[in-house]
């Protein structure tokens, strides 16, 4: 923290990512923001400081390192529009017609997302978490507890952060319902390419990553700038992305342009990334058909024997298999470079160029989430694009893959993996098993049923390969939870339970990630569920009145990371990772409070506040986090308070470190991967084994497009089905250039950008819907006109934006748009995953399912927008701000 | 004199310039250099967005554009008691009290970058952040555009001490005599890939002469079969392609857009 002229300035981590961002400098006056700009690092350390931390890439004599100036990310630098957003919710929030004690004729529930709400008191917010808690704990038993959202906020931070802090108070009133967050943006690699080449980065997330090293990847980015030609970019758009953390990797693709790189982009629409840089070539492909795509390369590098056999044959087993599918051997069908492009809708010429640039060229693939890999069977595509790594030698110098948890520069002294936080404080009980579980995917399912069964945990990390083949039900057995309980209290040293607890189904939702229906798939079924009168009493503690708080009953107000007293670095997707200090850069918004102060707000109703904070004040937990890490033998406590970052030191020999999967390559006795042959397994066993019957999941990938749900298939979602006839376009739902997921979709300044929304002739800032020329002109829809977007599931709006970037044959809609309900199953909006299907990955794979899936386009015709406005009154009175849109002053009244 | 040096091929649209010219004067009165800014609806920094090309051959161009800070000012013209003045550094301030109701001025700037602010019935434009400049103590000594900016598109400094060699203004027949000049500005593209539809292969080498009579231009398509011959002007082009023991000669028309030409097939 420094101070001059009235002014106070502190280093921020803002990042929506959750893991920390590159820092910024916040200037505020009067204990308000004035200002959010890059840090410059020289005003707190020299470059001879830093000598020891700072990395250097040397290729041909051009050289990266770190730069002096930061580069946060864009939405760090807008986050001012956040903090003071008119959508803040500044109070707690009450639900008009809503009233505590469970009584169907008090809690309407059928009004959730329709009524209004009112602010009530911190006292009578508290009043109504404890009567509530205790009356359903007494009725139920505490299992009715459902804690949704241990991924929190998304924001960044460490005592303070949410996603969890729910659970941990439950715990200690004696259970709960652990929601777990379903692997999500990795669900191919993770349903698919984990059977493939073993368990991927920290220990189960799917993407590569060697067992040896902790499952991290150091010196990726180094080998590939140093050895790759050429860059895959299959399914991933940087320049957006990157937006996660930081823009770093704005400055090394500029690197590498300089290097002379090759880059190629495989998507339906032409990215961020690719519009803007003059040296990527954009091969557009139809939505989640990537499959064929990479079936066609193959046919081209085994029939050229182009492929790298050598590799084959000593680091994988079953290729022979995979030979006979592509050649057409096993099904009589082979998968020609012409086949590929019927299906793909990429011209048989560039299928073949692509096959041979991949093989004669030193190639790597940058995945970075998006497109086919949540689509419908994405184990499919996970497995194939892991098949051509595969056969291209991957580990060999410059064929590595590029992902989240690859982009590591430099390891660290104190580096325990590649995404771990050099301190972690936080108190959220994430990842930890309950007795009773649900994946975020089944939630409108149980709901509903009141069963559900399926395979695996699911963890998104820490989490074997093994556990998918383990079967799970809902309601859980309360022996299991005994059991669960008793184990977890001798490894924590607590009373261990002897009785079993009493299991029910969940009568009470308790977010801190209020917006289910909006990140995860099936939004609209998860309405409906939502406004059973079986959910009892639903409680979201939020920052802004958005999404899933729209159809709560009481909101608790949430600071900003801009708003505590905390200790948040930077862990991942950033040029230098750091340790941070980062007090309060402003005065709270409202009577917000970090979801860490509310929980102990409630334990205090219930005298167990201290089994919480052991009587400890916010600055000794920050400086008991900081002694409890590594970090006091290289900075003391004071030092850091003073800078505010610390940037640890690298090993000396971190350029020595093994790059991605180079071990593997070089000797694969000495660094098996954690499959069961410890090879690269083109054919499960283990999937043969447990899911004999599975025909959309199989031991090895295919081409499967589903069908009717009577025929046994999870999904009709195919140009090739029943449902393509009347929903004949394919929807692409990646992030959204000016958003991280669902956050970031009120700040005015993003909203006025031509791209970022459209204008409709009623003044609404509509959701824009990428669509061809083609596809616009056989539909009559021109530029700018409201358009509804559809499929069975329901309605959202969008505004027509004709462009040349959309493959014909599909549409694009960004993902994250906010919920703005008229109606059930009907939007405003445009909030795209409300019509995703509910359905998941594939039968056995309860994963989301959130692009890539059918609808259909239709210009919005006065008479039905008319029609809808004397219906629902009220949904198109609702205050609207020229600048952010619906806010909160649509939703609060007056008491 | 001061001005900008915009490197405009090397913009990302990540859009930071924008942004931090908001985030230094929406909420924040700089008087007397600036009054706030509104929330919305005002582009003191605007990035000009424009889609190029056609499907698949198709590029955006990102173009930042700020009040060009004109030796020959329309709005001092316009200006009436001297409610826009021209500094010593050479920026070009709209001085907020005396402006007060001279809406005549947003009309006055040919670029459109002076903006009415209906509740303080004030124009008000880009002040080159000149409160920051002026302020020794302040920790960042350039435009908030420059300073937000991860990738070096946006230079400030003395125009003798920029790099100014070959460097372009907007709209030169203005006359403005803008001090915010640009390298890297679009020109037009033709862009192919090129290929034998007999055997469905594309051709590597093929060679790719656009000219107009005058100009001529070349390029060599790779291992994608791709060419891609750039900064052209507006104009009509005879493309003649040569390879796998073919040619091809198509009349292609830069005058109005990019063009993208697709699959070519050489027959």
């Amino acid at each position: 923290m420094s101070e001059r002229d009235g002014y106070t300035t502190t280093v921020q981590s803002i990042a929506s990512g959750g893991t920390g961002g590159e820092p910024t400098a916040v200037d505020t006056k009067d204990g308000k923001i004035v200002r959010i700009r890059p840090l410059h690092i020289d005003e707190k350390y020299t470059p001879e400081e830093l000598a020891d931390s700072m990395w250097e890439l040397d290729v041909d004599g051009k050289k990266l390192r770190p730069e002096m100036k930061a580069a946060p990310n864009y939405m760090a630098l807008a986050y001012k529009e956040r903090v003071y957003s008119k959508n803040r919710v500044r109070k707690p929030l009450k639900r008009v017609d809503w009233e505590p004690g469970g009584d169907p004729e008090k809690i309407h529930a059928e009004n959730r997302g329709k009524s209004k709400f009112v602010e009530i008191s911190w006292d009578e917010a508290l009043d109504i978490m404890e009567s509530e808690l205790k009356r359903l704990i007494d009725k139920y038993g505490p299992y009715t507890v459902l804690c949704v959202g241990e991924d929190g906020h998304r924001e960044s931070k460490d005592l303070h952060a949410g996603g969890g802090m729910h659970a941990t108070v439950m715990n200690f009133l004696g259970g709960y319902t652990r929601e777990t967050r379903t692997p999500d943006s990795v669900e191919g690699w993770y349903w698919g390419a984990k059977h493939f080449w073993g368990s991927g980065f920290n220990h189960g997330g799917g993407l590569i990553a060697p067992p040896q090293n902790n499952y991290s990847n150091y010196n990726v980015m180094k080998d590939v700038s140093e050895n790759a030609d050429l860059l895959v970019f299959d399914a991933g758009d940087w320049e957006l992305t990157q937006n996660y953390a930081s823009m770093f990797f704005s400055r090394v693709l500029k690197y590498w342009e300089d290097l002379g790189k090759e880059f190629v982009s495989v998507d339906p629409f032409c990215n961020y990334t690719a519009v803007c840089h003059k040296t990527f070539k954009w091969i557009p492909i139809l939505p989640n058909t990537d499959v064929a795509l990479d079936f066609g390369a193959m046919y081209v590098m085994i029939t050229e024997g182009i492929y790298d056999k050598e590799y084959i044959d000593t680091h994988s087993i079953g290729f022979d298999k995979l030979v006979d599918y592509v050649l057409g051997k096993e099904d009589g069908v082979p998968k020609t470079p012409k086949w590929a492009s019927e299906r793909c809708g990429i011209p048989e010429h560039t299928i073949k160029a692509y096959a041979r640039n991949l093989c004669k060229k030193r190639a790597s693939h940058v995945h970075y989430s998006s497109g086919s890999i949540k689509t419908p069977y994405s184990h499919e595509p996970g497995r194939t694009q892991a098949y051509l790594l595969a056969m291209q030698g991957l580990g060999k110098p410059g064929v590595q893959q590029l992902h989240l948890e690859a982009t590591n520069m430099g390891k660290e002294k104190l580096a325990q993996s590649s995404t771990r936080p050099f301190s972690m404080l936080n108190h959220c009980r994430m990842f930890y098993p309950s007795g009773q579980s649900l994946p975020r995917t089944a939630i409108a399912e149980a709901i509903r049923n009141g069963h559900v069964e399926w395979y695996g945990s699911p963890c998104i990390v820490y989490v074997d390969t093994e556990e998918q083949f383990k079967k799970f039900t809902y309601p859980g057995d309360p022996k299991v939870a005994l059991m669960m309980a008793q184990a977890m209290a001798k490894r924590a040293g607590t009373e261990v339970p002897t009785e079993e607890p009493k299991i029910s189904p969940i009568h009470m939702l308790w977010s801190e990630k209020p917006c289910n229906m909006n990140c995860w798939n099936g939004g609209f079924e998860f309405q409906d569920a939502i406004r059973s009168p079986q959910v009892e009493f639903f409680v979201t503690n939020h920052q802004w009145l958005e999404n899933d708080s729209l159809f709560c009953d009481l909101v608790l107000p949430v600071t900003t990371c801009l708003e505590d007293d905390d200790t948040m670095g930077a862990s991942m997707t950033v040029g230098m990772r750091y340790a941070g200090y980062t007090p309060h850069a402003c005065d709270r918004v409202g009577e917000s409070k970090s979801d860490w102060e509310i929980a102990l707000e409630v334990l205090d109703r219930f005298g167990m506040r201290e089994k919480l904070d052991y009587g400890m004040s916010t600055q000794q937990w920050l400086e008991y986090g900081f002694n409890t890490s590594q970090l006091p033998t290289e900075i003391d406590w004071d030092t850091l308070v003073e800078k505010g970052i610390y940037y640890p030191k690298l090993e000396e020999n971190w350029r020595d470190e093994l790059p991605g999967m180079r071990g593997f390559y070089e000797d694969p006795e000495k660094y098996p991967l954690d499959t069961p042959s410890g090879k690269l397994e083109f054919y499960s066993q283990a999937l043969a084994d447990h899911f004999p019957d599975d025909k959309e999941r199989q031991p090895m990938a295919k081409w499967i497009v589903g069908g009717p749900a009577e025929e046994g298939w999870t999904h009709d979602e195919s140009l090739w089905g029943e449902r393509c006839k009347k929903y004949p376009l394919l929807v692409t739902a990646n992030p959204a250039r000016f958003r991280v997921h669902v956050q970031g979709d009120d700040i005015a300044w993003y909203r006025e950008i031509e791209t970022t929304k459209v204008k409709g002739s009623d003044g609404y800032l509509y959701e824009p819907l990428w669509i061809s020329p083609e596809d616009a002109d056989a539909r009559e829809i021109e530029d700018g006109d409201i358009v509804k977007l559809f499929n069975d599931r329901g309605i959202v709006l969008t505004g027509a934006r004709i462009s040349e970037r959309v493959m014909p044959g599909s549409v694009v809609v960004a993902k994250g748009s906010r919920v703005d309900p008229i109606a059930p199953h009907i939007d405003r909006g445009g909030a795209i995953n409300l019509i995703s299907p509910e359905e998941t990955v594939s039968k056995n794979c309860k994963g989301f399912v959130v692009t890539g899936y059918l609808v259909e386009a239709e210009k919005l015709s006065q008479e039905e927008y008319d029609g809808w406005k004397s219906e629902y009154p009220e949904a198109f009175e609702r205050a609207y701000d020229p600048g952010e849109g619906i806010t909160r002053d649509a939703w609060v009244v007056e008491a | 004199m001061k001005g900008f040096l915009i490197h405009a091929d090397k913009c990302v649209g990540c859009h930071a310039c924008q942004i931090g010219c908001k985030d230094e004067h929406c909420g924040n009165c700089w008087m007397p250099y600036a009054q706030e800014q509104p929330e919305s609806g005002q582009f003191w920094m605007k990035v000009d967005q424009k889609e190029r090309g056609q499907r698949p051959q198709v590029k955006v161009s990102y173009i930042p554009t700020p009040c060009q800070h004109c030796e020959n000012a329309p709005c001092i013209a316009a200006a009436k008691d001297d409610a826009v003045y021209r500094r010593d550094d050479g920026l070009v301030i709209i001085d907020p009290v005396k402006a007060k109701g001279q809406r005549q001025l947003v009309d006055a700037c040919p670029y459109g970058k002076i903006f009415w602010n209906e509740e303080l019935e004030l124009p008000q434009k880009c002040t080159g952040c000149a409160h920051l400049l002026d302020d020794e103590d302040s920790p960042i000594r350039v435009p908030r555009c420059v300073d937000n900016c991860p990738v070096h598109v946006i230079e400030f400094g003395e125009l003798d001490e920029l790099d100014l060699e070959g460097a372009e203004v907007l709209h030169p027949e203005y006359g403005t005599k803008p001090h915010v000049y640009y390298k890297g500005l679009p020109k037009k593209f033709i862009a192919g890939t090129v290929f034998t539809p007999a055997d469905e292969e594309i051709v590597e080498g093929a060679q790719v002469v656009v000219t107009n009579g005058e100009q001529t231009y070349t390029d060599t398509t790779n291992s994608w079969g791709d060419f891609w011959v750039d900064d052209l002007p507006d104009g009509d082009w005879t493309v003649t392609i040569t390879g796998a023991g073919k040619e091809k000669v198509l009349n292609v028309s830069t005058v109005d857009e990019d063009r993208g030409l697709g699959d070519i097939p050489l027959e």
